[in-house]
C-alpha cells in the first residue's frame, strides 16, 4: 500500500480496521488538528488502529507534538492502536527527546506498520 | 468655505497642527459649527483634567483663523486673575472685538497685540465700523452707568450684536469653571450660558467636567443650552498617546525606547499634559529615556520638585492656603487613599481638617473639580489618577511624616520600578482579551448555531475542518439557539469586586437582560461570562474551579436566574464539557467566539511598526504559521554558511519554536516576532526577541497550577509526557548555546549554532 506523495494530510484506505493518515509536510497546530479530526472520525467510523505516515514530514513543532498526544490518548481510550511511520531522523529524535515513542509503535514503511499490527489480529476486526 | 492652501500658520495653538494627536474628532466637530447653514447653536466640552482641552481650543481657533471668509474664531479664557466678573466681562469685549478684527483683517499679530476699545475702532473695516462703534459706545455708557449686570450683559452679548450684522463668529470660552471664583452680584457662568443660548452664533463652552455644567447653570437648576451638544474630552488612547510621546521626544531630541514610550503613555494615563510635562522635563535636563529606569528616576524626580509637583501642589495651595491645615489636607487625602475602600465620611474629613464649613466646602469643590478626591452626599472618595497618588504618597511621607528625603526618592524610584512591568502587564492582558463585554453588548435575540456555545459539539464539528467546511457547517446547523437581549453590560468586579483578586475587568461580564420579548419577572436572565486561560483545551479541574468562582458571584449578588459562560481559547477537554453540560453552562473556544462575533456583527484589532539592520533582520507577525516563513529564511542563510543538513534542520526547528515560545509566553502589544542572524566565522547567532510581558513559567494561570491544567498528563520518568511546555528544553537540545534573557519589557532569546561541532 504505497501512499501518494506527500501533500496535505489525507486519510487512505488501508486494510479492514486500519486507516492511514498523512501528516503532512510541517506538523503544526493546523496540520496537527486535521490529523487529530481524521483520526476521530476514523475511529468513530470503527477503525482499530491507525497508521500515521510521516513521509515528507519535515518538522513537527511542539504544538503539533501535543496534537499527536492527544491522538495518541484517544485512540488508547478507545483500545486502539497508534503506530508511526516513515519519520525522519531528526523527527524520532524528537519524538524520542519528549517520551513519544515510549507510547507508539515505529515502522519504517506502511506495510512494515501493517505487518506489526497483523500480530495483533484479534483486535483488526475482518481478520 | 476652502481652507488656505499650503498655510499651516500657528496663532494661539502651541503645537503645531501636524502634530497635534488624538482629537481630530473634536477638531472637526468644532469646526463644523463655522458655516451658516449649520443649525448648533454650540457645543459644551467636559474635559477631564490635564487633558489637553485648552489646547484643543487654541487648535480649533487656528484652524478656524486659517479659514478665510468663514466665521471668526474668538478664544476667551476665564482667568482667576480676573478680580471680578466685570472686569471678566470688560476683557471677553475686548478679546471679541480683537480676535473677530483680527480675523476679518486677516491679520494675526493683532490677536496677541493689547489694543484699547478706541483702537480697535480705527483698526475696524469698513463694513464693520458701524457694529464696533455702537458696541464700543454702549460699553462707555454703561461703564458710565455703574450697573454691573447690565454691563456684564452688553459685554457677553457682543457676538449676538455681530452676528446680526452679519459677523458671524464662534466663540471659544475656555476654563469656565473657573467663573464661579469671579466675585460680583452676578452669576458670570450663567450670564454666559445665557448669552450662548441667544447669541444666534456658535459657542463652545470648555471647562473641567465635575464644575462646568453647575458654573454655568449658576443658581438655576440648568445652564438652559438647549440645542447644544455635549463633547467628553478625557485621556488620550493608547495609540495616540505613544504616537504624542513619541513626537515630543523625536522634536526635543530625547533618545525615547518603544518599551519606555509605552510605558510614558501608561503611567501618565494618556494625559497630553502630563506627556508633555515629562518629556519637556527630558529635554531640559539632557535625559534620556532608553529604559524604565531612566523613566522612573525623572519621573520621581518630577513628583519631587518638577513640573507634576508644581502641578498638583499648586492645587493643594489653593485649596488650603495655610501651611497647618495643608498637612492636614495632606494627611486625610493619603489615609482615604490608603484606607480599605478608598472612602471616608465627610465629617471625619472635616474634623481632620479642622476648616470653617464655607472654607471646607470651597477645598473640597476644588479637590473635586479637579479629581484629587471626590465628594459624595455623605463620604468622600480617593481618586485613582497614578501620578496623583505618587504625588500623594511622596509628599504625604516628607511633609507629614517627614521621613528622609534620601528614603523616600529611594522607596519611590524602586516601587515605580517594580510596578511598571506589573502596570504594562495588565495593559497587555487587556488588549489581548477577547472583548467579552463588547460581544455581549451585542447579544439582542439573535439565533445561532448552538454549537457556538457548547464546545463539544464545536469540536466534534470544527475542530481541524477548513474554513469553508466550518462556514457550510454552520449553516446547515439545525438546532439554534437564542440568544437574550442585554439591558446591561458591566465588569463582575463592579457587582462584586473580590472577584479582581481572580480575573481581569475586562475577562469577566455580567449581562443583565430578557431571554423573550415579554419584560417580565420570568424572562429575566443573568449571563455571567469569563474568559479562562490555558493553552490547551481547559480540563475539568479548571473548569470546576470557575463555574464556582462565577456561582459564588451570582449567590454574592442574588442573581436568580443565572447562565454561565467560559470561553478558553482552545476550548475544553471532554470531561470539562460534560462538567459544563450537568451544569447547564456554556462554553465556546476562541474560534467559535470568533465565529459568534462575526456572526453579531462586532470586529477585530489593528498592527504597528518595522525595523532596519545590518546583519540579517527579519520581523513576523505572531500566528499564522509565519513561524514557517522565518524558518525557510534562516535555512537559506545556513545554507549559505554551509551547515550540515542535519544542523539546517535543527536550526529550524528551534527558531520555530522560539516563534511559538515568544507567540504563546509573551502578552505582545504589537503582536510581531522580531529576528536577527549573525553571520560569524563559526557559528550562526540567533536573536528571537518579543515585546511583552513573560509569563514565568510554571506561574499559576488564573490561580489554577499548571499541573491542573495539563488534564492529568504528568513528566517524569516512566510516566507519560506532559503535553505542553517543551520549548526551551527543545531549542536547548537542537542547539549549541541558548541564552534567555528578560528584558524592560519583554523577552529575548539568543542561540548559537557552531559550524564545526
Amino acid at each position: 500500500m504505497e501512499p501518494e506523495l506527500p501533500g496535505p494530510p489525507a486519510p487512505s484506505e488501508g486494510a479492514a480496521g486500519v486507516a492511514i493518515i498523512y501528516a503532512g509536510d510541517y506538523v503544526n497546530k493546523l496540520n496537527g488538528q486535521r490529523i487529530e479530526r481524521e483520526c476521530r472520525l476514523r475511529l468513530e467510523g470503527g477503525c482499530r488502529a491507525l497508521v500515521i505516515n510521516f513521509r515528507g514530514t519535515e518538522l513537527v513543532n511542539s504544538i503539533g507534538v501535543s496534537l499527536l498526544l492527544g491522538v495518541i490518548d484517544m485512540a488508547e481510550s478507545r483500545e486502539a492502536r497508534v503506530v508511526f511511520t516513515n519519520l525522519s531522523r531528526h523527527t524520532v529524535k524528537l519524538f524520542e527527546l519528549l517520551g513519544l515513542t515510549r507510547l507508539v509503535a515505529m515502522a519504517e514503511s506502511d506495510e512494515a506498520a501493517l505487518a506489526t499490527l497483523e500480530e495483533f489480529t484479534p483486535l483488526l476486526p475482518g481478520h | 468655505m476652502p481652507p488656505r492652501a499650503g498655510k499651516t500658520r500657528r496663532v494661539l495653538a502651541r503645537t503645531a497642527p501636524e502634530h497635534f494627536v488624538g482629537r481630530g474628532e473634536q477638531l472637526r466637530e468644532i469646526a463644523a459649527l463655522a458655516p451658516h447653514r449649520n443649525e448648533a447653536r454650540g457645543l459644551v466640552l467636559l474635559a477631564a483634567p490635564l487633558s489637553g482641552a485648552s489646547e484643543l481650543l487654541r487648535q480649533s481657533f487656528d484652524e478656524l483663523f486659517r479659514t478665510r471668509g468663514g466665521a471668526s474664531p474668538v478664544y476667551f479664557a476665564v482667568s482667576r486673575t480676573d478680580p471680578a466678573t466685570t472686569s471678566a466681562a470688560r476683557r471677553f469685549l475686548l478679546t471679541f472685538l480683537t480676535h473677530t478684527l483680527a480675523h476679518r483683517r486677516d491679520d494675526p499679530a493683532l490677536v496677541s497685540a493689547s489694543p484699547t476699545l478706541r483702537a480697535l475702532l480705527e483698526l475696524a473695516p469698513p463694513a464693520d465700523y458701524e457694529w464696533v462703534e455702537r458696541l464700543v459706545q454702549s460699553f462707555e455708557a454703561a461703564v458710565g452707568e455703574g450697573d454691573e449686570r447690565s454691563l456684564v450683559r452688553l459685554c457677553l452679548g457682543a457676538p449676538q450684536v455681530a452676528a446680526a450684522r452679519g459677523a458671524r463668529t464662534v466663540v471659544l470660552v475656555d476654563d469656565v469653571h473657573l467663573a464661579d471664583a469671579l466675585k460680583g452680584e452676578t452669576h458670570f457662568g450663567a450670564e454666559l450660558a445665557q448669552a450662548a443660548a441667544h447669541a444666534g452664533t456658535p459657542f463652545v463652552l470648555a471647562g473641567l467636567r465635575r464644575r462646568a455644567l453647575d458654573v454655568l447653570s449658576g443658581p438655576a437648576v440648568s445652564p438652559g443650552l438647549e440645542g447644544f451638544g455635549v463633547e467628553h474630552v478625557g485621556g488620550l488612547g493608547e495609540q495616540d498617546s505613544r504616537s504624542l510621546a513619541s513626537g515630543l521626544a523625536e522634536r526635543s531630541g530625547v533618545a525615547l525606547s518603544e518599551e519606555t514610550r509605552d510605558l510614558v503613555a501608561h503611567q501618565l494615563e494618556g494625559s497630553p499634559y502630563l506627556i508633555h510635562a515629562m518629556l519637556e522635563a527630558a529635554r531640559a535636563s539632557g535625559a534620556s529615556l532608553r529604559s524604565f529606569r531612566d523613566f522612573q528616576k525623572l519621573y520621581v524626580d518630577e513628583l519631587l520638585g518638577g513640573r507634576l509637583h508644581r502641578r498638583f501642589g499648586s492645587i493643594i495651595e489653593e485649596a488650603v492656603p495655610a501651611l497647618a491645615p495643608r498637612r492636614n489636607l495632606l494627611r486625610v487625602l493619603h489615609e482615604t487613599a490608603t484606607s480599605v475602600g478608598g472612602k471616608v465620611p465627610v465629617e471625619a474629613w472635616q474634623r481632620r481638617v479642622d476648616a470653617a464649613p464655607a472654607e471646607f466646602a470651597r477645598m473640597m469643590r476644588l479637590l473635586h473639580a479637579h479629581e484629587l478626591a471626590t465628594l459624595h452626599a455623605t463620604y468622600v472618595e480617593a481618586t485613582p489618577g497614578q501620578a496623583w497618588r505618587d504625588y500623594l504618597r511622596v509628599s504625604y511621607r516628607l511633609h507629614v511624616a517627614v521621613e528622609p528625603r534620601a528614603l523616600v526618592v529611594a522607596d519611590t524610584l524602586v516601587e515605580t520600578l517594580k510596578r511598571a512591568p506589573r502596570a504594562l502587564a495588565r495593559q497587555y492582558r487587556r488588549a489581548a482579551a477577547f472583548g467579552l463585554h463588547k460581544l455581549l453588548r451585542r447579544f439582542d435575540f439573535q439565533r445561532v448555531p448552538a454549537s457556538l456555545l457548547h464546545y463539544d459539539r464545536f469540536a466534534r464539528s470544527y475542530r481541524g475542518a477548513s474554513p469553508e467546511e466550518v462556514s457550510a457547517g454552520m449553516e446547515a446547523e439545525t438546532e439554534l439557539l437564542r440568544l437574550p437581549q442585554a439591558i446591561h453590560v458591566a465588569s463582575c468586579a463592579s457587582f462584586h469586586p473580590p472577584s479582581r483578586q481572580f480575573c481581569d475587568e475586562e475577562r469577566c461580564a455580567v449581562l443583565h437582560g430578557f431571554d423573550s420579548e415579554s419584560y417580565a419577572d420570568t424572562n429575566e436572565v443573568v449571563w455571567l461570562a469569563a474568559e479562562v486561560e490555558s493553552k490547551l483545551e481547559a480540563g475539568r479541574a479548571l473548569v470546576e474551579v470557575w463555574l464556582e468562582r462565577l456561582s459564588q458571584v451570582a449567590d454574592a449578588c442574588g442573581f436568580e436566574r443565572v447562565r454561565l459562560w467560559l470561553v478558553s481559547p482552545e476550548g475544553f477537554t471532554d470531561e470539562a464539557c460534560e462538567l459544563l453540560n450537568e451544569r447547564g453552562a456554556y462554553g465556546s473556544s476562541r474560534h467559535a467566539m470568533e465565529l459568534l462575533a462575526s456572526r453579531l456583527g462586532a470586529e477585530a484589532a489593528p498592527a504597528p511598526p518595522t525595523a532596519p539592520a545590518n546583519e540579517f533582520a527579519m520581523e513576523i507577525p505572531m500566528g499564522d504559521e509565519t513561524e514557517i516563513i522565518a524558518a525557510h529564511t534562516v535555512e537559506q542563510i545556513a545554507r549559505r554558511m554551509e551547515f550540515r543538513p542535519e544542523a539546517i534542520t535543527q536550526i529550524k526547528h528551534a527558531l520555530i519554536e522560539a516563534c511559538i515560545n515568544a507567540s504563546e509566553h509573551s502578552l505582545s502589544p504589537d503582536r510581531k516576532i522580531y529576528q536577527r542572524f549573525r553571520l560569524e566565522d563559526d557559528k550562526l547567532v540567533i536573536t528571537v526577541s518579543s515585546r511583552g510581558v513573560t509569563l514565568p513559567a510554571g506561574a499559576p494561570e488564573n490561580g489554577v497550577p499548571h499541573a491542573e491544567q495539563n488534564n492529568g498528563h504528568e513528566n517524569g520518568e516512566g510516566s507519560r509526557p506532559k503535553r505542553r511546555g517543551w520549548g526551551l528544553k527543545l531549542i536547548r537540545s537542537l542547539m549549541d548555546d541558548v541564552e534567555f534573557e528578560r528584558v524592560d519589557d519583554g523577552t529575548r532569546l539568543r542561540m548559537t549554532k557552531y559550524l564545526h561541532k
